[in-house]
């Protein structure tokens, strides 16, 4: 599904180079629920916004469902991005000066779904997640678990088969980080792939891989087997 | 992304933020009013003075000593202005295609009627040559020849100028200088539309002899101040304003006169006009660049603000262009809404131009459109540079600022 082959990143600032991704090799199956874990530093999120189709790498080649991104044009790579990639942030990344609702709608309206099918959809999701009773609030007066929560329905609202999750639980507390890994845990076993960015080795045990990175490259791949 | 969603995001953030908003829009508002008063009362007074033009007498020419102005400064020229006599009189009548020269004398007075005291403009005139002001007698009878203390008053001296009501028969007593007379009222004028083309307005005039006023006056040498030619064809006028500068020449080398028709003061009026035009169109073209750069400064100010929900858009499949037409949808949305509240604004302060200064304003659509297309382009104009930067922003750097 992902395959990843001497994938680099160097960033330019100024005259400096700063090689980031030093030849990553990696491939991902459907299905597959991987923890990627590492120092801070070491090029994750970097490699993240690789395979979530939001940046380029400088080299090297990067298969996504059988086909080039290398090759993508920026056009093409925003409708992978909308339709088949979902993204979870530490941050939250919810817009805070629309409601709840509109969040989740966002990415079916960037669709350009119709209106009554968007809202319905939405409100499902909410629910799925279970903050439907906060459809009309902004997201600046709900708690943090809730915030994630909605942010999983907005990544799932076009039903992308692939969730980049970056530190999801890192800006939660005990009880939230239980109740969002539960989710994904879900959804995964509904057959999507999720890639997640952590710190926190407790939750690796939702995941069936983890793959360690240090300073721009992967350590050691380990897999879990899953009872 | 569909329209109506876009439109939909856009009002959300204008009613959050409705302060910056209508700060944003002001510069719009004003220059898009500006244009549409411009139009309006340009159009107004254009209308106005172009139908005053069919009623103009076309066969009168004005004779004045000095130069002739209008509008701007006086004219001044270093000769003296032009003493003119009887003999002017009669070389003017000898000119061909004169039908009548008539010599008037005015001068500001003060006139009392029964212990109160107003201010009026006189006028000493030649009775026999002022075919069109005794065809005016509403009430009593015109001057004759031999008339000297008699006076003819305009209806508003009649029925305005005092609280008591003067007629034919009354007594009035004019004041110039140290100097005064009696004059007994022995005609009203009728009242007349004022004109704003004509010199003066006839309502508030009166009329005396020549020798009346020159008496008053008091001075030993009494000159004409100017001469109404009328002419046999209205179509010869121009020939004959050269022939009067040219015979004057004789009498007056080294003094100023002039001579004009009632169409040449139409056209310095007309070219005044159309100066009054370009500065308000002036002040709208200012005002649509300030409010343009306001609303290019907000766009970017928001664009700043907003850099995380780009990056976030970005994330979620938004391309390039939804971005841009975002931005400037939403620099255009507040160019039509800040226009047709200037245009609202312009149409109020076009009647009020129009009832308080007493100027026609027509208000037309097209005027409307001219302040909305005007309005909506400026702010489109300013939106573009934001709305790309704002599309062009990298959705890495945008996910990681703060
Ligand atoms: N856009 C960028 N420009 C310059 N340097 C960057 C940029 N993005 C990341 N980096 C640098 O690359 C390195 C890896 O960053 P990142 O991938 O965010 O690491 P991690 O997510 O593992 O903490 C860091 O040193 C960071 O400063
Ligand atoms: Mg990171």
């Amino acid at each position: 599904m992902i395959s990843l082959s001497d994938i680099r990143k160097t960033y330019i600032t100024g005259d400096a180079e700063l090689p980031v991704l030093k030849g990553i090799n990696l491939s991902i199956e459907s299905g597959d629920f991987l923890a990627l874990m590492g120092p801070s530093g070491s090029g994750k999120s970097t490699l993240m916004n690789i395979i979530g189709c939001l940046d380029r790498p400088t080299a090297g080649t990067y298969m996504l469902l059988d086909r080039d991104i290398s090759k993508a044009s920026e056009e093409e790579l925003a409708m992978i991005r909308r339709d088949r990639i979902g993204f979870i942030f530490q941050a939250f990344n919810l817009i805070g000066r629309i409601s709840v609702l509109k969040n989740v709608e966002l990415p079916m309206m960037l669709k350009g779904l119709p209106r009554d099918e968007r809202k319905s959809r939405a409100l499902k999701l909410l629910e799925s997640v279970g903050v439907s009773h906060r459809a009309d609030f902004s997201p600046q007066n709900i708690s943090g678990g809730e915030r994630q929560r909605v942010a999983i329905a907005r990544a799932l609202a076009n039903n992308p088969e692939i969730i980049i999750a970056d530190e999801p639980t890192g800006n939660l507390d005990l009880k939230s980080t239980e109740e969002v890994m539960e989710i994904l845990s879900g959804l995964n076993r509904e057959g999507r792939t999720i890639i997640m960015v952590t710190h926190n080795p407790e939750i690796t045990k939702y995941c069936n891989r983890v793959i360690r990175m240090r300073d721009g490259r992967i350590l050691d791949q380990s897999s879990v087997e899953q009872s | 992304m569909k329209l109506y969603d876009i439109l939909d995001l856009i009002s959300i953030g204008f009613k959050a933020d409705r302060f910056k908003t209508l700060m944003s829009s002001l510069g719009i508002i004003i220059g898009v009013m500006a244009i549409v008063v411009m139009l309006s009362v340009g159009e107004g007074i254009y209308s106005g003075v172009s139908s005053q033009f069919s009623t103009l007498d076309l066969d009168i020419i004005h004779v004045i000593p000095g130069r002739f102005s209008f509008g701007g400064p006086p004219a001044r020229s270093p000769e003296e202005p032009a003493k003119f006599t009887d003999k002017d009189t009669k070389l003017l009548e000898n000119i061909p295609g004169v039908k009548n020269v008539a010599p008037q004398t005015s001068a500001g007075v003060i006139v009392s009627f029964r212990d109160k005291n107003a201010s009026a403009t006189l006028i000493g005139i030649d009775p026999e040559k002022e075919h069109d002001l005794k065809s005016k007698i509403s009430q009593g009878r015109f001057l004759t020849e031999s008339d000297h203390t008699s006076i003819v008053i305009g209806s508003g001296v009649a029925n305005g100028l005092f609280r008591m009501k003067i007629s034919p028969g009354n007594r009035v007593r004019v004041y110039y200088e140290d100097g005064h007379m009696d004059f007994r009222v022995v005609g009203v004028l009728r009242e007349e539309e004022s004109s704003g083309i004509r010199a003066g307005n006839i309502n508030t005039q009166m009329y005396v002899t020549h020798k009346a006023m020159k008496e008053l006056l008091g001075r030993e040498n009494y000159y004409y101040g100017t001469f109404q030619v009328t002419v046999d064809d209205p179509e010869s006028v121009d020939e004959v304003v050269d022939r009067i500068k040219l015979d004057l020449e004789r009498y007056h080398k080294d003094e100023a006169y002039d001579a004009t028709t009632a169409r040449d003061m139409l056209s310095s009026l007309m070219s005044i006009l159309s100066m009054i035009k370009y500065a308000l169109a002036g002040i709208g073209a200012i005002s649509l660049v300030v409010g343009g750069i306001g609303i290019a400064n907000v766009m970017m100010l928001t664009v700043k603000e907003r850099v995380r929900e780009i990056g976030v858009m970005k994330a979620l499949g938004a391309t390039t262009r939804d971005i841009r037409l975002q931005y400037l949808l939403e620099a255009g949305l507040l160019g039509v809404v800040s226009s047709i509240i200037g245009i609202a604004l312009g149409i109020a302060v076009s009647f009020a131009i129009g009832s308080l200064a007493g100027l026609p304003s027509a208000i037309k659509i097209q005027s409307m459109l001219i302040g909305m297309l005007f309005g909506a382009l400026s702010t489109i104009v300013a939106g573009v540079y934001p709305a790309n930067r704002a599309a062009m922003l990298d959705p890495i750097e945008a996910l990681r600022s703060e």
